[in-house]
């Protein structure tokens, strides 16, 4: 169990796979939560619009920024991990890990730049 | 290599290719629900009248029933290829599967019950 965790002299595949795990975990978490959070809706208009007021607030923009990139990573690792699976792209598994982190960050920021500015 | 032999390995090459395939379509409906449900809407979420008149339309309805079924189903499959690298056995498995089959009939169950609920 440990060692599961122990991201020292790793790879970048064991890297890759790591990263896809933990983003995993946290995105089931996640998924269980956001189900949670919709029984609100159970309580009519009146107790979902005032959720709705703090959902707007920046604290709670901040988490959809951090969710925002934990998918994008999670997803991205996810194809490239489907690609690899399949026997396909096996000579670029590292730089493809390299292009779906890099392309995640960009994502995300400008994610973060487009709900702030709501 | 030696992630994916372990992934393989970990879940069964069922188990990782539905795994797979939910994952795709996992990407093109987390898309389309995030972006209709955070940069469509007005002020990035919806009230709950719009909540319910957005599920009202069919084709709105059954994009977000077949988000929910393919997330979980996505979900729990990870939490079992999760479990097994971590060392559970062949019979803890056959137990582990039925537990997850019933989680996740039980969370698309409350998901639709949710639905329902609202656009009635």
């Amino acid at each position: 169990m440990k060692r599961w965790f122990d991201l020292r002299r790793r790879s970048a595949g064991l890297w890759a796979f790591r990263l896809h795990r933990l983003s995993g975990i946290g995105l089931v978490f996640y998924l269980y939560l956001h189900l949670a959070v919709l029984n609100q809706l159970r309580g009519g208009p009146g107790r979902w619009d005032a959720f709705v007021a703090l959902a707007r607030s920046p604290l709670f923009l901040a988490l959809d920024v951090i969710l925002l990139g934990g998918v994008l990573i999670h997803g991205l690792n996810g194809l490239r991990l489907t690609l690899l699976g399949f026997g396909r792209g096996l000579r670029w598994q590292k730089p493809l890990f390299w292009v779906g982190l890099t392309l995640s960050v960009v994502l995300m920021s400008w994610g973060a730049v487009a709900m702030f500015r709501r | 290599m030696e992630q994916m032999e372990q992934i393989k390995m970990g879940s069964g090459r069922w188990g990782w290719l539905l795994q797979a395939v939910s994952g795709i379509l996992l990407v093109v409906l987390v898309g389309l629900h995030w972006v209709a449900q955070h940069f469509l809407a007005a002020g990035g979420l919806r009230t709950y009248a719009d909540v319910a008149a957005y599920l009202r339309q069919p084709v709105i309805f059954g994009l977000e029933a077949a988000f929910l079924i393919v997330v979980t189903t996505h979900a729990l499959l990870g939490v079992r290829a999760i479990l097994l690298d971590l060392g559970l056995g062949p019979r803890a498995d056959h137990v582990l599967r039925w537990a997850l089959a019933l989680v996740g009939a039980a969370t698309v169950g409350y998901g639709l019950d949710l639905t329902l609920a609202v656009i009635r």
